[in-house]
């Protein structure tokens, strides 16, 4: 019995198959469908005898639940074909795995040896089961898949049928089992906001910071100084003020390299004006 | 009654003492920074005690506040220190503490956010 895999072609060998021939050879391979051909298995008991044979229907598949007991051997065997040949040619791909999976629950792959003629042969003995068999506990039933996998020809999964196993012992937790639990949820205590004080003791506090000016200005008023700017201070005194201004200018607007630059420039006037003054003193 | 008079007299001399011989022999330009010296010192206690009884919030601008150079620049304009500081002439000082001050400022704002 033939059974068609579904067609399905890459996007990008649409995009680009067409602008060249040879890509396009590829592509009629990438877009050629595998097809199993005589798919069957046996169920045999611990002395070799037949329990049940069939062929399998993978038109209805997987309707078909089979029951294998203790010491009972299942045998799959079929043919890999390319369906789109006309004499049925064998094909070998290039992987070819056995998925047991329970739905909600664990699954097992176990690999599928295929000859180069397409044909594969597949013995589970459930005394000796391989690794790669999952664990049936209450005696849950395997969904049994068949996964093909090939660079020339479309990969796909074909479901086959589904196989009940006797109980198994439960699966011992793996000592680090526990780390990949879930933690508890994290709740971030973040600090809490700034709060600022009332505006009446804020008023009070500013008139008490801007006190100290009061006291500077009085003792300044006591002292026998002179400010009489000359010609020669005048102008480094305007370039320190410009220097403040520049200063303050920066904390409401400009960047950092745009003050560096323009206290560079500034600067050089400062330092030669400076030069002067000082000098004159 | 006089040796109560005359104990009172001797408590409060040491402190008239100090205070009239800074005024005589302290010259007027030193007196000019240590009006400024105590106005920062008067700024920097105001700042701190807010912080204390009130909040610090916000603490960058609290950090920006007490820093100055005045005290390097009175200590080299001082004609009594004149030895220790010979390379460094008060128009030099007055140079570096300018040059010092704006640096310094540019910082603050920095600092003030």
């Amino acid at each position: 019995m033939i059974w068609q895999v579904p067609r399905e072609l890459p996007r990008f060998a649409n995009k680009y198959a067409h602008r060249n021939p040879l890509l396009l050879s590829a592509v009629g391979l990438v877009n050629a469908k595998l097809g199993l051909k005589s798919p069957k298995y046996s169920l045999l008991s611990h002395d070799g005898s037949v329990i049940k044979a069939e062929a399998l229907d993978l038109a209805s598949a997987p309707s078909e639940t089979l029951t294998a007991g203790t010491s009972d051997t299942l045998k799959l065997s079929f043919t890999v074909i390319d369906d789109e040949s006309t004499d049925d040619q064998g094909v070998q791909p290039h992987q070819a795995f056995l998925r047991f999976w329970q739905e909600g629950g664990v699954e097992g792959i176990q690999p599928v040896k295929v000859s180069s003629s397409g044909k594969a042969k597949f013995e589970l003995n459930v005394r000796r089961p391989p690794p790669g068999i999952p664990a049936t506990t209450h005696g849950a039933i395997l969904n049994v898949d068949l996964i093909l996998g090939s660079f020339t020809y479309v990969s796909s999964t074909v479901p086959l049928f589904k196989l009940r196993l006797p109980p198994s012992l439960p699966v011992a937790p793996h000592p680090e089992e526990v780390i990949y639990h879930p933690k508890p949820a994290i709740y971030h205590t973040f600090k809490s906001e700034q709060r600022t004080p009332p505006p009446t003791i804020s008023l009070v506090f500013v008139v008490i910071a801007l006190s100290p000016w009061v006291l500077l200005f009085s003792l300044l008023s006591k002292l026998p100084i002179h400010i009489a700017p000359s010609s020669a201070t005048a102008p480094f005194i305007a370039l320190l003020v410009a220097f403040e201004g520049l200063i303050v200018w920066y904390w409401v607007d400009l960047r950092l390299g745009q003050v560096l630059t323009y206290g560079a420039v500034l600067a050089v006037f400062t330092a030669a004006a400076g030069k002067r003054a000082l000098a004159s003193i | 009654m006089a040796p109560p008079k005359l104990a009172v007299k001797a408590n409060l001399s040491p402190f008239l003492t100090l205070w009239n011989s800074y005024y005589d022999e302290t010259p007027s330009r030193l007196k000019v920074i240590d009006s400024f010296l105590i106005f920062i010192m008067a700024s920097g206690i105001i700042q701190f005690a807010y912080c204390v009884l009130i909040t610090t919030y916000p603490y960058n601008a609290f950090l920006s506040g007490p820093v100055r150079p005045h005290c390097s620049l009175r200590s080299q304009v001082n004609p009594t220190n004149r030895e220790q500081f010979k390379g460094i002439s008060p128009q030099r000082a007055f140079a570096d503490f300018a040059v010092g001050s704006i640096v310094l400022h540019f910082f603050v704002f920095n600092f003030l956010g």
